[in-house]
């Protein structure tokens, strides 16, 4: 099946999400609550394109919008434009102090003098993909809390969670980086929880907390798990292969 | 032997108005007199007749008589009078302000004759508590019919020819709903029905639930029949307790008489279905959201690019109507398509059940054919405006519905006239507001109430209503600015194409069309400084007209700030430091003596 996006062919299979279309043909649609690995959230609604649909004309969310039809779109039509310029203002006037938002707004030529009273500390957008990250992982120790303007994330009545394991996976993937991670002294402190973390067993960098270790052993169901921070991993691989290629 | 019956009214209304205290005086009464001497007299508590406003309501059948506004101390008279001498009661007769006087029976009023009944057509009919009451009536007959001489494609068949759109506010065909999801080849598959109303000032799907549970029971598995399903789930907000009550002792009866549970009427079909009680989220009516509050997740929408037909309910295909949708299908299945076809107009049939409240003397629960002019259901049906003040406005389809002006109320009442002039059909709220009403304080309310029931995952619906609500609030104090309404306008646009769901879409309306039918109350406010009805505490000031005033000291008495003054024979005044702006001297003056200043405020 062909679509047109923004002029150009585009291959597609039925089904496929129009955003992951797009992308693969080098087309740029802005997105901040899309990941890959965690697809489907549809809340930040900036990838929203038009679409031209057997004469019918209409506004839908590229990242979660399934092909079924040769349709045509537009990514940056003048609609879309304003829609995105909107949405941005109204992410700007909730976090102002943060950068990525700053960054598009910026790119989308919103003026930063506008109207709204501000969230002074914000940066949270509410994405939402924190909390899928933390469910997929099988945690599932925050959530979002409340509805309507008062909703947020956190973990269950704002106390440090049992279920937390201070893996960090939330802060990784929120992408205006409003998830406070601290480390001092070997102790890393998330959602209000202070996590001891564990040192490399081959540079002695602190590099994982307990809990996440003992998680990932009943995960995978092993006794042993190597005490190997990131980089280590990667050089002791790399040592191993080049230790078999040197044999060969 | 003749048999008589009482029915008391024992919908949510009537019994805040202790009308289960009237219940239990007659049946006492009854007893003690012996009035089944010559006459069996049986006293049966039935769901809401619609009349709220005139509550208690007891009808007297075959005599066709209906007493309004009964206490328990009222009993004994009717016991005695009407129930064992045969005369009426005068002083409890409804009093039809159409024409001037009290009527015997309450279809003579103009509030009953211009209704037509199709989903309402058992309540205040029968015991709700008593399957047997629904048998009588017909009940299950179209259940028979379509398990034992229909195949599922005639049924669907048969709804599609019907007409039938979806009363829980989309509209979206039922027919064609069913035939979407009987033609998905995937099992398990589920009915639903919706029952999580939450509408301010909404109660249709409450009296249904409340008042005939089994016709809900029954629609449901004529669907479960035609789409192959064997399991179905009721969700109804845990706030209405009787509507839980009353719809868990129905299941129970509807499965001990063999209509519900395995092998139903011995015809080898099974289906059963659950109670699934919401927390009172209000996006939670919303198809998708209700569908991962049943699976237990947080009652968030889902884009509907894929229908819930093929993926609903855990994945599965799922058939979801509202309760008013379900009460109408036995009597499509009875009656056939042809019928339920030729009321309406041309592409919305059936009738419409609607929750008629606010400024309108006649408040309570009507149901109208499709068709019928609003003009006619707030000034016939409605019994014009309370105190008859000036109309203003009408609100229809709940807090995502749009306000209509006088000049658009003899359009008929439909799905497209409405969705055409900016509001919507919703699940049939209708709040009839007169010329005390603000209407940007109207636009205010609701969408602060959409602020808090907004599920607020997606960016536009949730920060676009929280800075919408955030405009609207500076221009009711006196705040607002010109510019502000190109913004806020320019806003309501990007909600409205940029939601994720349906409550996002179309939760602009209150501010879209206020501001297209009621621009220059705006204009007051931003330009003058001045509330026009006299709403906002801010922009407001009341003043006593002393060639009016008779110093009957009404207002005074009234006023819970003690601002007002006078004594007899000299008009009253307000003092304005104290005055809090309630606007209960407005509405207790006899003489239209006390009113909203005019004039530019600085």
């Amino acid at each position: 099946m062909k679509i047109i996006i923004d002029g150009i062919v585009c291959e597609a299979e039925k089904g496929e999400m129009l955003l992951k279309i797009a992308r693969r043909n080098h087309i740029h649609i802005p997105t901040l609550c899309h990941s890959d690995a965690l697809p489907g959230l549809g809340s930040c609604r900036l990838c929203v394109v038009e679409i031209l649909d057997r004469g019918r004309r209409s506004v839908v969310t590229s990242c979660i919008y399934p092909v079924k039809n040769e349709i045509e779109v537009f990514t940056h039509s003048d609609k879309i434009k304003s829609i995105r310029r909107n949405l941005l203002m109204l992410l700007y006037a909730r976090a102002p102090q943060n950068e990525t938002i700053d960054r598009l707004r910026r790119e989308y030529e919103v003026p930063d003098n506008i109207r709204f009273s501000g969230g002074k500390n914000e940066h949270c957008i509410l994405c939402g993909l924190c909390v899928k990250a933390c469910q997929e992982l099988g945690t599932s120790a925050i959530s979002t809390v409340n509805r309507g303007i008062t909703k947020k994330v956190s973990t269950p009545y704002d106390e440090p969670s049992a279920q937390c394991i201070g893996c960090g996976s939330c802060a990784y993937v929120c992408p205006t980086n409003a998830i406070k991670i601290e480390e001092h002294n070997g102790v890393r402190t998330i959602w209000n929880k202070e996590f001891q973390l564990v040192r490399c067993a081959r540079c002695g960098k602190p590099f994982a907390t307990m809990e996440q270790l003992e998680f990932s052993r009943k995960k995978l169901g092993s006794d042993h798990i190597e005490l190997l921070c990131e980089s280590c991993k990667k050089a002791v691989t790399g040592e191993k292969l080049r230790d078999i290629y040197e044999r060969v | 032997m003749m048999n008589r019956t009482v029915y008391v009214c024992c919908g949510t209304g009537c019994l805040a108005n202790n009308s289960m205290d009237v219940y239990k005086e007659l049946k006492r009464l009854i007893e003690e007199y012996e009035v089944d001497a010559d006459v069996k007299t049986i006293v049966k508590s039935t769901g809401c007749n619609g009349l709220c406003e005139k509550g208690p309501l007891v009808k007297i059948e075959p005599d066709n008589i209906c007493y309004s506004k009964v206490k328990a101390s009222d009993a004994e008279e009717i016991v005695k009078k009407t129930l064992i001498n045969g005369d009426i009661v005068n002083r409890l007769l409804i009093f039809d302000t159409a024409q001037g006087k009290k009527v015997i029976s309450h279809k003579d009023t103009d509030f009953y004759k211009c209704q037509q009944k199709i989903a309402l057509r058992n309540i205040g009919e029968i015991d709700p508590g008593n399957i047997d009451d629904y048998i009588e009536r017909g009940g299950y007959e179209a259940l028979r019919k379509v398990l034992f001489h229909m195949i599922p494609d005639d049924v669907i068949s048969e709804i599609e020819k019907s007409g039938l759109r979806g009363r829980g506010g989309g509209g979206f065909p039922t027919g064609r709903k069913w035939r979407q999801c009987y033609s998905i080849d995937n099992f398990p598959k589920y009915v639903i029905c919706n029952g999580d109303e939450g509408d301010p000032g909404a109660f249709m799907d409450r009296s249904i639930l409340e008042g005939d549970p089994n016709t809900v029971i029954e629609g449901m598995i004529i669907c479960a029949y035609s789409i192959k399903s064997h399991s179905g789930f009721i969700y109804i907000r845990d706030e209405y307790a009787l509507a839980l009550k009353n719809m868990d002792c129905a299941l129970r009866q509807a499965r001990e008489r063999g209509y519900l549970g395995r092998n139903i009427m011995n015809s080898g079909f099974d289906f059963d279905i659950e109670i699934v009680r919401g927390g009172g989220a209000f996006v939670c009516g919303e198809s998708t959201a209700l569908m991962q509050s049943i699976e237990g997740n947080v009652g968030e929408p889902r884009a509907k690019y894929i229908h819930s037909v093929e993926k609903g309910l855990w994945g599965q295909p799922t058939v979801l109507n509202n309760v008013e949708t379900w009460a109408n299908i036995p009597e499509i299945i009875m009656k056939g398509s042809d019928w339920f076809n030729s009321i309406g107009t041309e592409n919305s049939k059936g009738t419409k059940v609607f929750s008629l409240v606010g400024k309108v003397k006649n408040t309570g629960l009507v149901e109208i054919p499709m068709g019928t002019t609003l003009r006619e259901l707030v000034f016939k049906i409605g019994g014009g405006i309370i105190g008859d003040r000036k109309f203003k406005a009408v609100q229809s389809g709940g807090p995502s519905g749009g306000c209509i002006p006088e000049s658009l109320m003899d359009l008929p009442v439909d799905f497209d006239t409405l969705k055409n002039i900016g509001s919507m059909m919703g699940s049939g709220g209708m709040i009839v507001m007169d010329e005390r009403t603000c209407m940007v304080d109207v636009a205010r309310y609701y969408i602060n109430f959409l602020s808090e029931e907004s599920c607020g995952k997606c960016v536009a619906c949730r920060e676009g209503i929280k800075r919408m609500l955030e405009i609207l609030t500076d221009i009711c104090n006196g705040k607002g600015s010109e510019e502000d309404l190109d913004l806020l306008e320019n806003l309501c646009h990007t909600v409205e194409e940029a939601s994720l769901c349906g409550l996002g879409k179309t939760a602009p309306n209150p501010v879209l069309t206020t501001l297209k039918y009621f621009k220059d109350e705006y204009y007051a406010h931003i330009r003058d400084k001045r509330c026009p009805a006299g709403v906002c505490p801010e922009l407001t000031e009341y003043e006593i007209d002393e060639k009016l005033c008779k110093s009957c000291g009404l207002c005074a008495k009234n006023c819970p700030a003690s601002a007002i003054r006078g004594e007899k024979g000299k008009p009253y005044h307000i003092n304005i430091e104290s005055c809090v702006k309630c606007g209960n001297c407005i509405d207790s003056c006899r003489f239209n003596a006390v009113g909203v200043k005019k004039g530019a405020r600085l």
